[in-house]
């Protein structure tokens, strides 16, 4: 099995990228792809399963915490059903989303507004050197350089300094970061389709 | 009481539930993010099915497109993941979208990413739109500036070492000074995204107060 694993990713690997080269190949690269949206849909599912599966024993075992699990099980199995038999396109199904997943979202991610406060104090506190320093300033300067502050806009430190700072200093880190990270997936991706790494477990 | 004022008030209830985090954790945090679990993984699901596996494979299946077995069986290879007894068998499958993904990700890395930033980078140096001198020199000195910044960063994450005569391992003197440069570069960058995520996060936050205001007819 783990022979034709390997077999299957470097093969299906090497003509899809190929098929970025070869136009003749581009028919055989679309037909994989599509067939690696399907799979890619079916692992959504077998993660729902597993889900499923991991509260399903936790309830089943009475464990500390299962009334949890028993309710995320209520509410998955509510979602699903209805979004199956429905379809999510459906005005019922939008107002389970607009009730529940939006307001959950966006309360989290206010919530995040003064978890990030937090740890910018503990950063101040815990370490206080030049990165840190700068990394805070740069983030102080551009808040108070884009806020609506109650006296008008600081003029110089809205039309000079946050540009500048925002689109050549923060420029460069950020070309460099993509770059990195791009050098970085490359690397990884080459290493796979060459079968050198094996995330799938063909070791 | 109209369903619209029901909704806003389930609405109302989660937002309060997560805000109760500030307190710590404590039941209704948690039940609110079970059930927001719970709801988005079954709403992922429906999706994929109705929205991917449905249309993509059934329907054509349906309709004799033959060739599209080899998915039907790798898909049902793929659900044998979910019993550990089972789940060798759906390493055939996971190979294969590795494979994909790992040539897509190469495709689009170079594609998507390499090509263009490194075009940006030298097309900065491309003063042939300068009218004016001052223009000229404005677009060397800010594409000096980027340009430092991009190999500086790059350096940064260089982390080739040597072993000293004392035994400890150290980057070469010249790295370590650029790769300090490229650190300001970093805390820079790493700064102005902190503002936008934290101006996200205020906008949500007063979006949540809005909301709440809007409900109970403060506004």
């Amino acid at each position: 099995m783990r022979y034709i694993a390997v077999a299957i990713a470097i093969a299906a690997g090497l003509m899809v990228l190929i098929g970025y080269f070869v136009p003749a190949l581009a028919g055989v690269q679309s037909v994989l792809l599509n067939w690696a949206i399907i799979l890619a849909g079916v692992a959504a599912l077998v993660g729902v399963f597993n889900l499923i599966s991991v509260h399903g024993d936790k309830v089943r075992r009475r464990e500390k915490g299962s009334i949890y699990s028993a309710i995320l099980l209520i509410s998955l199995f509510a979602s699903f059903i209805f979004g199956i038999a429905l379809g999510p396109d459906n005005p019922n199904m939008r107002l389970l989303v607009s009730i529940v997943i939006v307001p959950v979202e966006t309360t989290l991610m206010a919530l995040l507004s003064v978890t990030l406060l937090y740890a910018s104090i503990r950063l101040l506190r815990r370490r206080t050197d030049l990165m840190s320093i700068v990394f805070l300033l740069s983030a102080v300067l551009m808040l108070v350089a884009s806020a609506t502050l109650p006296f008008g806009e600081i003029s110089p430190l809205n039309d000079l300094v946050r540009p500048w700072i925002q689109q050549v200093l923060a420029l460069g880190g950020a070309r460099g970061i993509l770059i990195g990270v791009a050098l970085g997936t490359l690397t990884t991706g080459l290493r796979v389709l060459f079968g050198a790494d094996r995330p799938y477990g063909g070791n | 009481m109209s369903p619209d004022l029901i909704a806003g008030f389930i609405a109302f209830l989660f937002t309060l539930f997560i805000f109760s985090y500030l307190i710590g954790d404590n039941p209704l945090f948690r039940i609110a993010v079970y059930i927001f679990v719970g709801v988005s993984a079954g709403y992922v699901g429906a999706v994929a099915f109705r929205q991917v596996i449905l249309p993509d494979l059934f329907v054509p299946l349906l309709a004799g497109k033959a060739l599209l077995i080899v998915p039907l069986i790798l898909g049902a290879l793929l659900l044998t993941k979910v019993s550990p007894r089972l789940t060798q068998l759906g390493m055939p499958t996971i190979a294969l979208l590795v494979g994909v993904s790992a040539a897509i990700a190469v495709g689009g890395a170079v594609t998507g990413t390499l090509l263009p930033q490194i075009g940006a980078t030298i097309e900065l140096f491309n003063t042939r739109s300068a009218v004016l001198s001052a223009q000229f020199f404005g677009m060397i000195f800010n594409g000096a500036w980027i340009l430092a910044g991009v190999i500086t960063t790059l350096v940064y994450f260089h982390f080739g070492a040597h072993t000293t005569r004392d035994g400890a391992v150290r980057r070469f003197g010249l790295i370590e000074l650029i790769a300090f440069i490229g650190s300001i570069f970093l805390a820079i960058t790493l700064g102005v995204l902190f503002a936008g995520v934290y101006s996200a996060a205020l906008t949500a936050l007063i979006d949540r107060f809005h909301f709440v205001g809007t409900l109970f007819g403060l506004h």
